[in-house]
């Protein structure tokens, strides 16, 4: 109860949440309220914010401003917080075995982490797509790939320290069974970093779909997202700009949510923890 | 030393086999290639002739030993799309790329420092507040659509600057300026809170008692300590400014390596997309082994 108080005093994550739970709220609804997002009438092509039955106008197609940015809300979501959800159980998982067993498992796995983690996600997605083709698939696999090493490599780090405390060479002695040690005794102290770590990872993977998606490579048509839909309307920007301000500024609010989600939960966290991911997001 | 070596050599090993993948990788999509060289009306004996000729029957890693002999020897073959040669095709995308990736660098150090170190100095003033706030913003704008609002500013609405292309130093400007947007919000971060845990040091209290002034203490002892880790990871600022000019160069119409390569992609070009991601990992992973070699260097508690 003293934790939720504190989190309710906390201005960031208050922000960050209620912008997030209007985003999550356009996504959900939107697409059910503004109709299909890719039925076309050229009549009613460009038309400005607030015309009868187009509440953020249309584009050039005349297709809805509203269902498709809705909808392009729904696709940035799915692939940003899904993907990271399944990096942080396998960045989790590796970096638990690495920083426990050290040695040269550890020396080659840290080896590799820090090698791909290296790498700025958007090259990643573009070698990705230049393999298999444009698409949303190359775009999960590089955040895939790269957000579950950036955790794997925190996590390691974090439990290096734990592993040398004295419950853990305790339950050593006790004779339990390293997944047990792991399980109980590790884990449960490094999942919080991984968690509130992640929150910069979606952030991160927002961006990366958004802009593989406006220079051609992610989401294709006539699959809307707000990266593309940004770039269609930039040939537009002096007849209606909102066509491209719109998704925009979406993108722009997405983003802004989880990284002050992120800034607040860290603030919440002990500072030892805090350290740890300064550390970690100063990349 | 001995570990800089190492990881030096670790480094070029793993650089080995990561563009021996992205290699593999690219010719997954090989089937494509015969599609953007022959009429569609090839046999499949046509396909399978062509294919032998330029060597896609051959195993990955003779392929592989084959097109490194071919970089050193500098000829890298040519476009599917326009018949240009890959090497001039090279040398000029690298130069247009390296004065706006050098640019960048210089705007992220030379704007992201001095504004950094101004907010640490004037700690929770009004100055700090909007410079802090500046730099979470510029964090969170992805850069593309910064792109678009400024030349809607500076070239549609003001028409000071011009939108897109490349000339003299006025093409220059935007795209320095988006392409080293997060690297100066991420640098005035790290300056910031850098200056202000050295600032509540021990030494800044004994130098203090000792009588020395307020501006040695800052510019001389407590800027360097804070310095010295900022701008030995600049390596890493490298990549990052690699990935964003993927995005940006396409934007701006800057005819860079990673407008070439993006463009590529879309047209399925293989040739030309093998040369330049190659030669994007390259560069990253050079820039990422100066940070690790730099920071060693930099920290006298890691070197060994």
């Amino acid at each position: 109860m003293k934790r939720f108080a504190r989190a309710r005093k906390n201005k960031q994550l208050v922000t960050g949440s209620v912008l997030a739970c209007i985003i999550v709220l356009l996504a959900l609804v939107g697409p059910m309220v503004f109709g299909d997002y890719n039925s076309q009438d050229l009549a009613l092509s460009h038309k400005p914010v607030g015309t009868d039955g187009a509440f953020f106008g249309t584009d050039g197609l005349g297709r809805d401003l509203a269902a498709r940015a809705t909808f392009g809300i729904r696709i940035s979501l799915i692939v940003a917080i899904s993907v990271t959800a399944i990096a942080v159980i396998f960045g989790t998982i590796i970096g638990l075995i690495a920083g426990y067993t050290k040695g040269v498992v550890d020396s080659v796995a840290s080896l590799v982490i820090d090698f791909i983690w290296g790498f700025p996600l958007i090259l990643v997605a573009v070698l990705a797509a230049a393999s298999i083709g444009s698409g949303l698939l190359p775009v999960i696999l590089a955040v895939g790939l790269v957000n579950t090493v950036a955790i794997a490599r925190v996590v390691r780090g974090e439990v290096l320290g734990i592993s040398e405390k004295d419950f853990v060479v305790a339950a050593k002695a006790g004779g339990y069974s390293t997944l047990r040690i792991l399980s109980r005794h590790v884990a449960p102290n490094v999942i919080p970093v991984a968690l509130v770590l992640s929150s910069y990872y979606v952030a991160v993977a927002i961006i990366a779909e958004a802009a593989l998606s406006f220079v051609g490579l992610g989401a294709q048509p006539p699959l809307p997202s707000l990266g593309q839909m940004v770039s269609e309307g930039r040939n537009y920007m002096r007849l209606n700009h909102w066509e491209s301000t719109i998704p925009g500024v979406l993108i722009f609010v997405m983003v802004l949510s989880v990284s002050l989600i992120g800034d607040g939960l860290r603030d919440l966290l002990d500072p030892r923890l805090r350290t740890a991911l300064e550390r970690a997001s100063s990349k | 030393m001995k570990s800089v070596l190492k990881t030096t050599l670790l480094t070029l090993l793993l650089l080995i086999a990561s563009s021996l993948a992205v290699f593999a990788a690219i010719r997954l999509s090989g089937g494509d290639v015969t599609a953007a060289r022959l009429p569609a009306s090839a046999t499949a004996e046509d396909r399978e002739l062509f294919r032998q000729q330029v060597g896609l029957d051959q195993p990955i890693l003779r392929q592989y030993v084959t097109y490194v002999g071919e970089v050193f020897t500098g000829d890298l073959g040519n476009s599917l799309t326009n018949n240009a040669s890959i090497s001039s095709l090279a040398v000029e995308k690298i130069k247009n790329s390296a004065i706006l990736g050098g640019m960048s660098l210089v705007l992220v150090f030379g704007v992201g420092i001095p504004l950094g170190m101004i907010a640490a100095l004037k700690r929770n003033s009004w100055l700090d507040t909007g410079i802090t706030s500046f730099s979470v913003a510029g964090m969170a704008v992805p850069n593309f659509w910064l792109a678009l609002i400024l030349i809607y500013i500076f070239a549609t609405v003001l028409g000071w600057l011009p939108s897109a292309g490349q000339g003299g130093i006025e093409y220059l400007i935007l795209p320095a300026v988006v392409l080293s947007a997060e690297g100066i919000a991420l640098t005035v971060r790290m300056t910031r809170s850098a200056m202000i845990e050295n600032l509540s040091q021990d030494f800044v209290r004994t130098l203090r008692a000792a009588g020395l002034s307020e501006r040695r203490i800052y510019f001389k002892h407590v800027l360097r300590n804070s310095l010295l880790p900022i701008i030995s990871l600049a390596g890493l600022r490298v990549g990052q400014i690699v990935g964003y000019a993927l995005v940006v160069e396409t934007i701006f119409g800057w005819p860079g390596v990673g407008q070439q390569l993006v463009n590529a992609v879309l047209r399925r070009d293989y040739p030309v997309v093998q040369f330049f991601s190659l030669l994007l990992v390259f560069v990253v992973t050079l820039g990422n082994l100066a940070a690790s070699v730099g920071y060693t260097l930099a920290n006298p508690r890691l070197r060994k």
